[in-house]
């Protein structure tokens, strides 16, 4: 078969010569390791936290509460994105035959990436956070982030159309979904309105922020640590395993059925919760659906290795990239698992869950960056790897740390689920007392720290045996390649739709926007324009000054990301914590705060359970209440004094949110909030504690722990269940 | 051009798949184009199938909601709780004898220690909770079937907690039998008398 523009003389083609800006790649490469290494060495620290409080060490920065979104943000942000960054910069000119867009773009990027990642790493740890998981920096981040992001895009599209390859390759494909979903998502989530520099509230509040968090939350693993990295799956394995991708067909379905699917199943985070049904059942049954698609994925990629596997035994990079498409096709099938809602009622709030997670993490996102460094760092430095032999021990490690990980955490889930539930035939719990069911699986955190240690260390020979690489690497003379300029003679007649939209980059893009947007507008766009999305209760009020304070204590130590502040309608939850929660409940909560995980136990019914002393010891030192628990202590609280001065501020933003606090409510906040601060400290005082702690934050935050869940269950028996069908 | 790729190509072909390779090549990737797994097919069929066979039950055919299940099994439990509570509530004192007598005491401390020592403190001395060892008492009258009672019901306006969902019935007995000996002990350290005083 000869051109279809045989006609078009061949010597009216313009032969063109150019380079590739590879340096931007190495620079991408070191940032990956870099911070990989410090994601890592800060998952290791919190998990140990988790086995034994008192690595906690006692100060605000290095506690748990604060340390835990700094890991998740560096691991994903940080090691993958700088991970993906390079991937792609390194693919996109090949496939493209085309040098980056930009160079000034590609170093304001870069450079504009890791000032994120510092600022993250400097704010995290001072407590500042919205509170949202995955999401934790805060707004004038957030707009860097977005400036950066759109940086990357022109960069990325202006490569497009400069290119010199009429089609764009499947890893494209996923390179453009991703680049337009994690726009949609950050920007959509990100909504907040600011109090000061370091502070705002989300503009949602209650299910709406819930639902939003994990629209945004399921799709960062979906368009963050899943599409990009099968992209870049697409380019290395070929390349590495010197073979054919095995089905170009499969390719099509599912990427387009991934890229459809996937967005919609956010709310299996949300089942049992007072998220309107229709939304749970939508989020569960399309993850379901999802599994094939994603199994596609895995198929496509090994069996490109089909009749090279002898090559596998032996090449690092490529057994690495195999582990990976396996560790992915199993996490990838024990989500769907997951998201069934019977299975979830037991999994969720477990640490089933962080083991799912770290299945897709450690063994899909860490083995195959190690398996693209391992084939970029020889070919960028223009060497061989310096050591097979360190290679192979760093994926034992890895392999087998990853292992001792999920395997104690499916444990530890499991039994404590099952110990959460257990009722004797008088209808009792038979561990009604929650620490019990945390001292049976410390142990399993002791495993899974000492797994993550395992993963850690071969990071750490991966650094070296890269940089011993890069260290024998000569430099050349840069590589120059040549191409035809785009014409007339790469138009194929008669091509399949597809393949003819291949040759149409931004129509392209137009229509995985338009996939990603159905799923997302459906579950979405009811809950911002019905006002009978949630029942309402009257009974309901808003926050005085001082428990709004101490739900910004809240917020900033992080507590979200080990108690949740939900009641399941699940029956053992209900005796163990009191009446299932209502979305009515959360209609003030700027952002919702129902956490994801019940290291320790639920709090949406704790206010008035306990008396003010309780909490004050418990904030102080939670063994002198609850012998063997592992929460860390917070004595900082008990000297930090409350900063009145924003309180104002933060009341109007509330109002703006539509919080019914009145002008008047907001002028006198602050008297409001001493008068309340002085009543508590009044009753602590009854018990010896001295006077000087009314004006501690400690006080404002057993405020708020005791206004949880108060109006409702204090509710007269017969409003419970009336709807207010219109209220304002 | 595209024959020229496929015979010059320099991938790992088998000779079984060289008539599923296409003309096409970006960076010197080529794809292959191998029919979809029937398997594959079949099981996400199934999926589709089974995820919207479960929608429209759930939502269109009046399938249980989640709180209709919940509020079945939940009701259900409640009956057995309400049973136990209404044969348990009153205190008997037969059956307290004859947990005095079964060592009743030394199993009650550790009940005690498992579960009331946080507020109560070491030996009754008080600490959240008021002083087991003086003669003053808030809602209990120092008798063993008041104390009983408190035990059993708890108290949500002081933050004592209705035991009798977490204990079981002899749990309950053994812990009244401990803490009835605090009675006037006068522990040295204890907390300021609450309630009113009773003489016996």
């Amino acid at each position: 078969m000869s051109s279809p523009n045989g006609s078009v003389p061949a010597s009216n083609r313009r032969l063109e010569t150019f380079t590739y800006d590879d340096q931007i790649v190495k620079w991408f490469v070191i940032a990956t390791v870099i911070w990989g290494a410090v994601a890592l060495l800060l998952g290791v620290t919190v998990a140990f936290q988790l086995a034994d409080w008192r690595v906690n060490l006692g100060l605000p920065w290095t506690t748990f509460g604060r340390l835990r979104p700094l890991h998740t943000n560096a691991a994903i942000f940080a090691f993958c994105g700088n991970a993906i960054f390079a991937g792609i910069y390194y693919s996109h000119q090949r496939l493209l035959k085309a040098r980056l867009f930009n160079d000034i773009l590609s170093r304001v990027h870069f450079w504009g990436w890791q000032f994120i990642i510092i600022l993250a790493a400097i704010t995290l740890p001072l407590g500042m956070t919205t509170g949202k998981e995955y999401a934790e920096l805060e707004w004038p981040i957030d707009i860097l982030i977005t400036l950066i992001w759109v940086v990357f895009a022109v960069n990325f599209f202006g490569t497009i159309v400069r290119r010199r390859e009429r089609h764009i390759y499947v890893a494209i494909w996923f390179y453009i979904a991703t680049i337009i979903t994690v726009a949609v998502l950050h920007i959509v989530n990100s909504v907040e309105l600011p109090v000061t520099l370091t502070k705002s509230y989300s503009l949602y509040s209650g299910v709406q922020d819930a639902l939003v968090q994990w629209w945004y939350g399921h799709n960062a693993v979906a368009f963050f640590l899943t599409t990009p990295f099968l992209g870049l799956m697409y380019y290395f394995v070929p390349k590495a395993a010197n073979r054919p991708v095995y089905s170009y067909r499969l390719s099509i379905i599912h990427f387009w059925s991934l890229v459809f699917i996937y967005i919609w199943a956010g709310p299996h985070h949300l089942l049992y919760t007072t998220l309107p049904e229709w939304a749970q059942t939508l989020g569960m049954v399309f993850s379901v659906a999802l599994w094939m698609p994603s199994w596609g994925g895995m198929i496509n990629g090994l069996m490109t290795l089909r009749g090279v596997w002898d090559k596998v035994r032996t090449e690092p990079g490529l057994r690495f990239m195999a582990t990976s498409l396996t560790f992915y096709g199993m996490s990838t099938f024990e989500g769907p698992l997951l998201s069934i809602k019977s299975v979830n009622s037991i999994a969720h709030f477990t640490d089933w869950i962080p083991g799912h997670v770290h299945s897709g993490t450690i063994g899909w996102n860490y083995m195959l960056i190690a398996g693209i460094l391992f084939y970029l760092v020889p070919k960028l430095w223009n060497t061989e790897l310096y050591s097979k032999r360190l290679a192979n021990i760093q994926f034992w490690l890895a392999t087998v740390g990853l292992l001792f990980y999920v395997i104690s955490m499916l444990v530890a889930g499991i039994t404590q689920s099952l110990m959460w539930r257990a009722m004797d035939d008088a209808g009792r719990l038979i561990y009604p007392n929650f620490i019990e069911t945390v001292i049976k699986i410390v142990p399993m955190y002791w495993v899974r720290a000492i797994g993550g240690t395992l993963v850690l260390i071969s990071f750490i020979l991966m650094i070296i045996n890269l940089y011993r690489t890069a260290k024998k690497g000569k430099s050349g003379p840069e590589a120059v390649y040549e191409a035809y300029a785009l014409d007339d003679y790469s138009l194929e007649a008669g091509a399949a739709a597809h393949r003819k939209l291949e040759g149409w980059p931004m129509i392209f893009a137009v229509l995985s926007l338009i996939a990603i947007l159905v799923g997302s507008a459906i579950e979405i766009v009811p809950s911002l324009m019905s006002d009978n999305y949630i029942t309402k209760i009257s009974a309901i009020k808003p926050y005085s000054p001082l428990e709004l304070y101490g739900r910004d204590v809240y917020i900033r130590e992080g507590c979200y990301l080990c108690h949740s502040q939900t009641v399941r309608a699940i029956p053992h939850e209900v005796i163990r914590y009191g009446k299932a929660s209502e979305a009515a409940e959360f209609v003030y909560d700027h952002p919702f705060q129902w956490g994801s995980k019940r290291t320790g136990p639920d709090l949406a019914r704790v206010g008035k359970k306990y008396p003010h002393m309780w909490h004050y010891k418990h904030f102080y030192d939670p063994r002198e209440v609850t012998a063997g628990s592992i929460m860390p202590n917070y004595k900082w609280l008990f000297d930090k004094k409350i900063d009145y001065s924003t309180l104002p501020k933060k009341m109007a933003v509330m109002k703006q949110l539509g919080v019914p606090y009145t002008d008047d409510e907001v002028v006198t906040s602050v008297v409001n909030a001493k008068a309340q601060a002085v009543e508590i400290a009044g009753e602590l005082a009854q018990s010896g504690v001295p006077q000087k702690i009314v004006e501690m934050e400690v006080v404002a935050l057993i405020s708020y722990m005791q206004r949880l869940g108060v109006d409702y269950t204090s509710m007269p028996e017969e409003e419970a269940p009336v709807a207010e069908a219109d209220v304002k | 051009m595209s024959d020229s790729i496929k015979k010059e190509t320099k991938l790992d072909v088998k000779p079984d798949e060289q008539h599923l390779l296409l003309d096409h090549a970006y960076d010197d990737i080529q794809e292959l184009n191998h029919p979809l797994p029937s398997w594959w097919n079949v099981t996400w069929g199934i999926t589709i199938v089974f995820a919207i066979g479960y929608f429209v039950y759930y939502q269109f055919m009046k399938g249980p909601t989640l709180r209709d299940e919940f509020n079945q099994e939940y009701s259900k439990i409640v009956a057995i709780q309400e049973e136990f509570r209404i044969q348990n509530s009153a205190f008997n004192q037969e059956y307290y004898a004859g947990i005095t007598s079964n060592d009743g005491v030394t199993k009650g401390a550790v009940v005690y220690e498992n579960n009331c020592l946080p507020c109560h403190n070491e030996n009754g001395k008080g600490d959240i909770g008021p002083n087991l060892t003086d003669d003053h008492w808030l809602i209990a009258k120092s008798t063993p079937e008041t104390i009983y009672n408190v035990v059993f019901n708890g108290s949500e306006e002081n933050g004592m907690p209705a035991w009798a969902e977490l204990l079981t019935k002899d749990e309950i007995y053994q812990a009244v039998a401990y803490v009835s000996t605090f009675k006037n002990t006068f522990v040295k350290g204890g907390k300021e008398p609450q309630g009113i005083k009773i003489e016996d």
